[in-house]
């Protein structure tokens, strides 16, 4: 009798040390590289899965290697696994990361491979030039790491993190062309004084589901992608700099700031009742549920609104304009890297990523997954970019501006290193769309705000 | 008459002296017992050992970590820890002219809720247990849809609550069919500052309120009955009865249902997440969800040190809430 219990306890002990050491392994291996034929790819977009894996198809074909594709969403969600992940060595191969942001984060924390040595002229001449060095660690980018509290510690200058996959800007409009036709507009407004009057046209006809809906539960889409666009187009580059400083003679709380202010509050009879408590995605489908007639976003609202359902051919796009009088009367919107491509330090196969990476860069995949993902690419799309990614997409591509008075979106240099664009939307919010107080009151809060950021720094 | 004692013999006797009573009596120990005794033994641990590996990563660890935290700055992703001492603290409380601010704006909105929302849960839910006490029929079907807000409360009720809560919602248009639209919010009452906060308010007293009444009906039930025949006997009428003999027998489990509410006020902060995010504004932001923000919202800034600290402060006035609340008690006991 004897024997059995003993035979039992080292059974069990021989089994519970399988488990233990296949447990031990499966986390010391991660999942990067599992096997040279297979790559593991993470994404935040959702709206990038189906035409990443039509690309991925195409890619087993020419080399053998399988892509899978995973979306992990929203991006907080996305942000919280890789930081798990990193710790327990279980990092996929590949990141889409938002350009010249996380990338610079997760490189300065040493989880991804440098690219610098790697992407080389031939590569990059497939870009626009304008994007074309986006991802790489540029002087200010490596000066601003060095302040304390930066979240790109660790980077070096020269280095290169990421590819750019997709482009696009914030501050572009989009409006329901039939609902604009039925008022009798068939242009996009060319100055903000007629994007009112159209609003409020729309308005008067409509008044249940005429108005503009924006996602202010994120508080900052109402600073960065109506407000910065209309004061930089009307005030010119560096009076608008200064709103963002600490001298009152020329911030948000000065003459200039208030008389910004101003105009930019002539929206508030406009906007979507419930505007203030609508999450981006939920004023997107406001708009493309018929709610809303006019819907802020940027380049990428595009691919979301087709997925819910959308005529994207009933979309009217137009870049915020400036107001009449502006400093800037023809101001266009810089294209910027809004996504791009990261090889990991987890990585098993750095050639075969690599690979990925390169393929996806060639102008003739960019422009399928454009078509397929409704999202600009950063390659050079020649003369006809409609030709290339189709009517929407295309008149959105050339909409872009390279020119040096264009607004470029992505250039936060102005900005204090603590400076939190959510707190000051908040405090935008406040004047519009909650109207509590006026231009002025919102200008000495805006500034007091800004001015903490500047103290914080250099404390 | 005499009586023959027989003197009681000792349960055990030990060589040093000392008593062995209650001891029990151990045989002899062979080099066979000894072994099944130690096997036994260690086959006891292994069965708790899973137990107590998980406490040790779960509990002890992530304190342990979270607290260490507390006095770092760190964004998730740096390599290492950038010790700040008590920087996160001081920060938080009074010298940081961005994070201050915040904290200290949170920490008023934390207030009325903690105050808020225990008072409201205690006045509804006591009367409501009241009149379920005194209902002879259908008693149970009207517990069960009383508690039903308690079974059903989570993310996907919240999300009801704000469709009911939106500029076309429910409530609205309930308001302008009844001839009350003036009291109708047409930003939604949500959207609204002035009326943000005390609604998320209303919605956690409404998740609060089932358990607080079945915890007062259990202490109703269980009520001698004879206490209430002599209060009216003594002439004392129904409203004096629940209130001079009713009331101040519940006052324990009203302390304990206070203590529930005020530690979910305190550290809750799923509600106004999922609701209003902290906005409109910033008109509903708590420190729990401030704690949130700094740890998972902040775009990578390296801010899980200041995190950490918040919680930890919270943590310290959880315990002097409950600390009070223990005193209260002893002095109603």
């Amino acid at each position: 009798m004897t024997g059995h219990p003993r035979r039992l306890a080292r059974r069990s002990v021989a089994l519970a040390s399988a488990v233990t050491m296949t447990a031990v392994l499966a986390a010391c291996g991660g999942t990067g590289g599992g096997s040279p034929d297979e790559l593991e790819m993470w994404t935040f977009k959702q709206s990038h899965v189906p035409a990443l894996e039509q690309a991925a198809e195409q890619f087993e074909q020419e080399t053998g290697i399988t892509v899978k594709i995973q979306a992990i969403t929203p991006d907080d969600a996305f942000l919280t696994k890789v930081a798990a992940a990193a710790r327990t060595n279980d990092l996929p191969d590949i990141l889409e990361v938002h350009s010249n942001g996380d990338d610079h984060t997760f490189g300065g924390a040493g989880l991804l491979e440098d690219l610098s040595g790697v992407v080389d002229e031939e590569w990059t001449d497939q870009y626009l030039p304008a994007v074309a060095d986006e991802g790489m660690v540029t002087q200010e980018y490596y000066e601003n790491s060095l302040t304390p509290g930066s979240k790109w510690l660790g980077v070096e200058e020269g280095q290169r993190f990421s590819v750019p996959l997709t482009i696009g800007t914030f501050g572009i409009v989009y409006a329901n062309r039939e609902r604009l036709a039925e008022v009798g507009y068939t242009e996009p407004p060319a100055t903000w004084d007629e994007f009112i009057e159209m609003l409020d046209a729309v308005g008067q006809a409509r008044p249940d589901d005429g108005g503009i809906a924006n996602g202010f539960r994120a508080p900052s889409t109402g600073l960065e992608w109506l407000l910065q666009p209309m004061a930089y187009g009307m005030l010119g580059d560096q009076p608008y700099r200064d709103l963002f400083s600490d001298d009152p003679a020329a911030n948000w709380g000065s003459e200039n700031g208030v008389a910004a202010l101003t105009e930019y509050g002539r929206i508030q009879p406009y906007w979507t009742p419930g505007t203030q408590s609508l999450s981006i995605d939920e004023a997107d489908l406001s708009f493309a549920h018929g709610e809303s007639t006019f819907d802020v976003g940027g380049t990428f609202t595009l691919a979301f609104l087709e997925a819910n359902g959308f005529d994207p051919d009933n979309a009217m796009t137009f870049a915020v304009p400036p107001p009449e009088g502006a400093a800037i009367p023809d101001m266009g919107l810089a294209p910027f890297a809004l996504t791009g491509l990261s090889v990991t330090k987890d990585t098993h196969n750095k050639e075969g990523a690599l690979d990925w990476v390169r393929f996806l860069s060639q102008t003739d995949v960019a422009q399928d997954f454009a078509r397929n993902a409704l999202d600009l690419p950063p390659n050079d799309l020649g003369p006809n970019p409609e030709d290339a990614v189709g009517p929407v997409l295309g008149a959105m591509a050339a909409s872009l501006s390279s020119d040096e008075n264009a607004y470029h979106a992505a250039d936060t240099s102005y900005r204090p290193n603590a400076y939190d664009s959510a707190r000051v939307g908040e405090v935008l919010a406040d004047f519009t769309p909650l109207d509590r107080g006026d231009p002025a009151d919102a200008g000495r809060n805006l500034a007091n705000l800004i001015e903490s950021y500047w103290s914080e720094q250099n404390r | 008459m005499s009586v023959n004692v027989t003197p009681t013999p000792r349960l055990t006797s030990r060589p040093d002296g000392t008593s062995g009573k209650n001891r029990k009596v151990k045989p002899p120990s062979s080099p066979a017992a000894r072994r099944s005794r130690r096997k036994e033994a260690l086959w006891g641990f292994a069965f708790i050992a899973p137990a107590v590996i998980l406490f040790a990563v779960m509990g002890l660890y992530t304190v342990g970590y979270g607290f260490l935290l507390s006095f770092a700055q760190w964004n998730g992703f740096w390599p290492d820890w950038n010790w700040v001492g008590f920087d996160n603290y001081a920060d938080l409380l009074w010298r940081s002219p961005v994070y201050s601010p915040i904290v200290h704006d949170a920490a008023w909105n934390t207030l009325w809720v903690m105050i808020a929302v225990p008072v409201l849960t205690v006045a509804i839910a006591f009367p409501l247990a009241v009149v379920l006490n005194s209902v002879k029929r259908l008693s149970g079907v009207l517990r069960s849809i009383y508690f039903l807000p308690y079974v059903t409360t989570g993310i996907a009720v919240y999300f009801a609550w704000q469709y009911i809560l939106e500029p076309n919602g429910a409530l609205n248009l309930l308001l302008k069919s009844v001839g009350l639209g003036s009291l109708s919010q047409p930003q939604g009452f949500l959207g609204n500052p002035d009326t943000a906060l005390p609604t998320l308010i209303i919605v956690m007293v409404w998740s609060a309120v089932p358990v607080a009444m079945l915890l007062f009906l259990t202490g109703l039930q269980t009520m001698d009955s004879s206490l209430l025949e002599a209060a009216q006997l003594d002439g004392a009428g129904w409203w004096r009865t629940q209130f001079s003999v009713v009331w101040p027998l519940l006052r324990p489990i009203t302390a304990v249902i206070v203590l529930l509410n005020l530690r979910d006020s305190l550290q809750g902060f799923q509600i106004f997440l999922i609701m209003t995010n902290g906005g409109p504004g910033n008109a509903t932001n708590v420190l729990g969800l401030e704690t949130y923000r700094l740890a998972f919202l902040n775009e990578l800034a390296p801010t899980l040190g200041l995190a950490s600290a918040l919680g930890w402060i919270l943590f310290v006035v959880a315990l002097i809430v409950a600390f009070v609340n223990q005193r209260a008690m002893r002095r109603l006991g």
